[in-house]
């Protein structure tokens, strides 16, 4: 009983991590029909970020984050108007092969940069304390906090202002936004890099509690196409719903299963993929935009 | 009867001998046709006539490679489509341009999306909530839950926010059941006889195009062959037989 409830506490902050580190690919995708997959590779950009600002400055990893996101929400702008929105209304298959594409570069740019050696950013609060006989490790409920407040503020922002509002209207209907007066390519480099502000900040976060290295990137990206699958694209809830799930399969059967260990995230990952494709293809819970079959 | 050469000065759109199209391909082959203030006139034709050009040319989509098109004392001949919506021609495209998700209010707060002064982005949606009675019950509705009509008619109200001196419409039948067909057609001749909006249609649906207009245009191969007032196209026998089904 008290292992399924450590279990069950484990695959929460598991699961809000994933729900933060999903929102990023879940949006660009909901977005702008593009499938971002160097989305592993801007988190892994983003944990890189926080170790150099670390061992640099003695920067603590969470408050980096101030500048980490200003400063991956320019990249991922420029990107998007230089390389993306040349892209975006061309097939799937073009925006695959230059995302595809830009997650090699990136990978062994920072292998190039900084080795494969993994890295670690070693916080003095690294630890872990008891409640009623449940281990609260420190890093990982502090993630699930902050994942949660900036699942509210992206909420809000994208349902009670103007620029959040010509997003949805953007993604929702592309032609009536522009009908409307809506600049829909600098609507597509705002979200771009409101996107890539938020993996980088995920991938900030994780910093502490997982090693650094310049091939880190796929397994997320993997796991962000099993989530978006679980809660549909764009929706913040549905990241929530979908990371949940899939913290939970992934921390009950590392937990339960004898013999399978904690490598088991991707190999759950899928089977849930498969499962959601084959018995409920358009996602738990509605999208930011219809499922489009193209 | 009106010389389409000798065109009248106070017409609010007119369309000059436009070639225009995709590539090096011209669909439409010297173009012709005017909208006096207060009219409501319909394109008619074949597929492939060349009455979505006529649409897409007018909105700035397609460049005129030929020809001129001026509106309100303005020569707007290949203006971007943004400075076409200023200079005051509103469109209802023939594809669905509501936003599915977001409530009718909010698709019309959308219609406003560059007007700063929210006083009067309350009026206008005051205004159209008048007009349609319909949108305003439904004010909190997914926009995307309601019927074809209704979103049509969201549609339109929305493109009347902007206070347009004209509304360009492509197809408002399209994808309508008869019925609704009729009801949106009846809604365009009563906005026109209550506020005096000014509307050019394009229209696949020749017959009722024309009994709820003032005017048409029969388009034919890029050309337009037969102009006139709607009733007198109803009654001519060869455009009854190419486009009315015939008897």
């Amino acid at each position: 009983m008290e292992l399924l409830l450590q279990a069950l506490f484990n695959g929460i902050l598991l699961g809000g991590y994933y729900a933060v580190m999903v929102l990023g690919f879940s949006i660009i995708w909901g977005v702008m029909g593009v499938i971002n997959l160097a989305h592993g590779e801007f988190l892994m950009i983003g944990a890189y970020g926080a170790w150099v600002l670390f061992r640099v400055f003695g920067i603590d990893p969470f408050l980096s984050l101030a500048i980490i996101m200003p400063v991956m929400f320019g990249v991922g702008y420029v990107l998007q108007r230089v390389l993306i929105n040349r892209v975006v209304e061309r097939p799937h298959l073009i925006s695959l092969l230059v995302t595809f594409g830009l997650s090699i570069a990136l990978a062994n740019l920072f292998n190039v940069i900084f080795t494969a050696d993994p890295r670690t950013v070693p916080v003095s609060y690294n630890g872990s304390f008891n409640i009623l006989g449940m281990t609260v490790p420190i890093v990982k409920t502090m993630i699930l906090g902050l994942a949660l407040l900036i699942m509210f503020a992206l909420h809000v922002f994208l349902q009670r202002t103007r620029l959040g509002r010509s997003i949805r209207a953007a993604a929702q209907n592309k032609n009536a936004a522009r009908i409307v007066g809506v600049e829909v390519g600098r609507v597509y480099a705002i979200t771009f890099g409101i996107a890539i502000a938020l993996t980088a900040a995920a991938g900030a976060m994780i910093s502490p509690v997982a090693p650094i290295f310049p091939f880190m990137g796929p397994p997320f990206t993997l796991k962000a196409f099993t989530i978006t699958a679980l809660g549909g694209l764009g929706r913040i809830p549905g990241a929530l719903l979908g990371g949940m799930v899939l913290g939970l399969v992934e921390t009950l059967l590392a937990t339960f299963v004898p013999g399978v260990g904690t490598n088991v995230g991707i190999a759950a990952s899928f089977v849930l993929l498969v499962l959601v494709l084959i018995l409920r293809p358009q996602g738990l819970l509605q999208g930011l935009r219809p499922m489009e079959v193209e | 009867m009106s010389d389409p050469m000798q065109i009248n000065g106070d017409a609010l759109l007119r369309v000059e001998k436009v070639y225009a199209g995709y590539q090096d391909f011209d669909i439409l082959k010297g173009v012709s046709l005017h909208v006096n203030p207060g009219e409501i006139v319909c394109v008619i034709g074949p597929n492939g006539a060349g009455k979505s050009t006529v649409f897409k040319t007018i909105y700035g989509l397609l460049k005129v490679r030929k020809g001129r098109i001026q509106f309100d004392h303005q020569e707007i001949t290949n203006w971007r489509p943004q400075a076409i919506l200023k200079s005051g021609i509103a469109i209802v495209p023939q594809l669905r341009s509501v936003f599915p998700q977001m409530t009718v209010m909010e698709n019309l707060e959308m219609g406003l999306y560059l007007e700063r002064d929210k006083q009067r982005i309350k009026e206008r949606i005051e205004y159209v909530f008048d007009l349609f009675p319909r949108l305003a019950e439904r004010k909190d509705q997914m926009a995307g839950t309601m019927s074809g009509g209704e979103q049509r008619m969201l549609e339109i109200g929305r493109a009347l926010l902007l206070e347009p001196k004209m509304v360009l419409m492509d197809e408002p039948s399209a994808g309508l059941a008869p019925l609704i067909t009729r009801m949106i057609f009846q809604n365009i001749r009563r906005l026109n006889e209550e506020i005096g909006l000014t509307v050019l249609m394009i229209e696949q649906n020749a017959r009722q195009g024309l009994e709820f207009s003032h005017r048409g245009y029969v388009l034919e191969l890029g050309q337009n062959t037969y102009e006139g007032p709607s009733q007198e196209l109803l009654a001519n026998p060869e455009v009854r037989r190419a486009f009315l089904g015939g008897r």
